[in-house]
């Protein structure tokens, strides 16, 4: 269980295929990321969990531009994008939401979903459509006037997920929806995950310390300890794993006040 | 129905409340009329320095020195060229020999700015915060004692004088209308929204594919082009300009009404202009001379800046946001039915 282990059952074509290969980061000696090894294919979603400070969001960042690799490469969909901007790889299909509630907080909710369309290209008659569409899919039609700063927790990470979508991406890295919800809330925000994958076709990376919600919704899931790999696989071989749940198990009774 | 509503009365809010003082101003008497025309150019500064300011949400305390690029191409562009000989003598001879029109003048002044504000922006528009604000301020003292000390461009540090005095109440009216129409075009453009929500969130814009650095540099060159035009309108209507009057004090009293008027907004930024400009000349007139108002006083020297600094701190403390919310104007009803 120690390597990464391959996709299971879902045969991977290089243009559906989100890659870090052999990507490490270190800040002033820290080492937050050693050799990791990571694959995301369309259509599924991938838990990647460990404690605090195993090196997740800084994966994330990585694969999404907001930081750089000391070493490794990120392939999506057959190329190299290691040194692109954040931006750049936006329109090229790859987005994130972010830990915190993060909006354009004086926007309204609609303007939020709209403007993440133009951002990518899209016209603005296009992006109107899109997020009428995406506000009415996710709930949110009745706030589409309100200021997002004045968003409940929920409401909120859901606006996350519209502004992710509405770029159409074929892949969403998630970090850490579900922290900060209520608990009954829960379910229904793995709704909104799977219909990502199974309504959006898109590959989802989703951070969570919530298991419940990581053992439900994802295909597989990838252990991060320490910024190395400790183990990856389905669901039921993470369940079953001691290695995991000496690193990380122990960690969810500290997390869930997190 | 009421989101278009919106739409007219954030353009048309500006518009006609500009048009109302430049109607003003022809009622007025002579002496009082360029207090009318001065609050009108403050509003095209004051809507040049929002474009970029207001919109992304960095500092810059150096678009002034696009305000003084235009207010001394469009001047000395204008000065007649037989007076030239007279005033402008170690200046090139291009410059020297050739004089432009009136619109001609505050078309190359918005030029100026514009390609001026796009060649600073290319190395400063990739900071934020703290830095931008001081390198932005370091264009302001570099653009100052070029312009101070270069007489081959200009008068150096003598006045510049002679120039038409061609900003009367149309053209001070419509300037600043160009100014007001092109913010309103630009915050409304797929650009300017995207600028707009690299504001609220660097990051969440970036994540959605916005390019920050080409967003900024794009709003300052616009912001650059707008204040240099204004810049031409002030000197038309001074008719004779020093380099001091385009530098700290115009920097610190621009910016000013900007944050007293609300920041974010267009509308902010108009009614900061002319909220602030028309108390900035009842003062200087009150330090001159006796003032009836209940008692008749006079003003000591420096009161005027010194009342207006406290303004805008005390506005800082009480209402961080500005007078108007940051918010564009709206009408009552149209708000409370919410907006689509």
């Amino acid at each position: 269980m120690g390597d990464p282990a391959p996709a299971s059952g879902i045969e991977g074509r290089p243009e559906d295929i989100l890659r870090a290969s052999a990507v490490s980061r270190s800040f002033e000696g820290v080492q937050a990321l050693q050799d990791v090894t990571l694959e995301l294919h369309s259509r599924e979603v991938v838990g990647l969990v460990g404690p605090n400070g195993a090196g997740k969001s800084t994966l994330v960042n990585v694969l999404t531009g907001f930081d750089l690799p000391t070493s490794g490469t990120v392939e999506l969909r057959g190329r190299e994008i290691t040194g692109w901007s954040a931006h750049r790889r936006a329109r090229s299909g790859l987005t994130r939401t972010f830990q915190h509630s993060r909006s354009l907080r004086a926007l309204s909710v609609r303007e939020n979903v709209e403007v993440a369309a133009l951002g990518v290209g899209v016209g603005a008659r296009e992006a109107r459509r899109r997020a009428q569409e995406l506000l009415g899919r996710l709930g949110l039609t009745e706030l589409a006037d309100v200021r997002a700063g004045s968003l409940a927790q929920g409401d909120e990470r859901r606006l996350g997920v519209a502004r992710a979508l509405v770029t159409e991406p074929a892949f969403v890295l998630m970090d850490e929806p579900a922290a900060g919800l209520p608990e009954a809330e829960v379910p229904e925000f793995a709704e909104v995950v799977r219909s990502v994958r199974d309504d959006h076709r898109a590959g989802v990376l989703l951070i969570d310390h919530n298991m419940a919600l990581v053992m439900g919704v994802c295909d597989r899931i990838h252990v991060l300890d320490q910024g190395r790999t400790l183990a990856a696989g389905t669901p039921e071989e993470i369940r079953g794993d001691l290695n995991v749940a000496a690193a990380y198990l122990g960690e969810t009774a500290v997390a869930t006040d997190a | 129905m009421s989101r278009r509503l919106d739409t007219l009365t954030e353009l048309l809010g500006p518009a006609v409340i500009v048009i109302l003082v430049g109607a003003l101003a022809t009622t007025a008497s002579a002496s009082n009329e360029v207090y009318f025309l001065n609050a009108l150019v403050f509003v095209a500064i004051v809507v040049a320095i929002y474009v970029f300011v207001g919109i992304s949400g960095v500092l810059s305390f150096g678009q002034i020195s696009f305000v003084a690029v235009g207010a001394f191409a469009a001047g000395v562009m204008t000065v007649p060229v037989d007076s030239k000989k007279g005033v402008l003598t170690s200046v090139f001879p291009l410059l020297r020999d050739h004089s432009v029109g009136n619109v001609p003048s505050l078309l190359l002044a918005a030029g100026l700015g514009g390609v001026f504000a796009f060649v600073v922006g290319l190395p400063l528009m990739r900071l934020s915060g703290l830095a931008a604000g001081i390198a932005t301020f370091a264009v302001l003292e570099i653009t100052h004692n070029v312009l101070r000390e270069w007489t081959k461009i200009g008068p150096g540090a003598t006045t510049l004088a002679l120039v038409p005095e061609t900003t009367g109440a149309l053209q001070a009216t419509l300037g600043a209308l160009v100014a007001i129409v092109v913010a309103f075009l630009y915050q409304r453009s797929r650009r300017g929204r995207l600028l707009r929500a690299s504001r609220e969130d660097p990051a969440v814009a970036r994540s959605v594919g916005v390019n920050i650095h080409l967003e900024r540099l794009l709003a300052f060159t616009l912001s650059g082009a707008l204040a240099g035009f204004a810049g031409a309108l002030y000197v038309h209507l001074l008719g004779s300009i020093t380099t001091e009057q385009v530098y700290l004090e115009l920097t610190f009293l621009t910016l000013a009404m900007l944050v007293v008027g609300g920041l974010t907004s267009l509308w902010g930024a108009v009614i900061g202009a002319l909220g602030v400009s028309g108390l900035d000349s009842f003062l200087s007139r009150a330090e001159q001379s006796h003032v009836h108002v209940v008692l008749t006083f006079t003003l000591w020297q420096g009161t005027r800046l010194v009342f207006l600094a406290a303004i805008m701190a005390l506005v800082l403390i009480l209402r961080p946001s500005g007078l108007t919310g940051g918010r564009e104007l709206r009408l009552r009803w149209s708000l409370r039915r919410g907006r689509g």
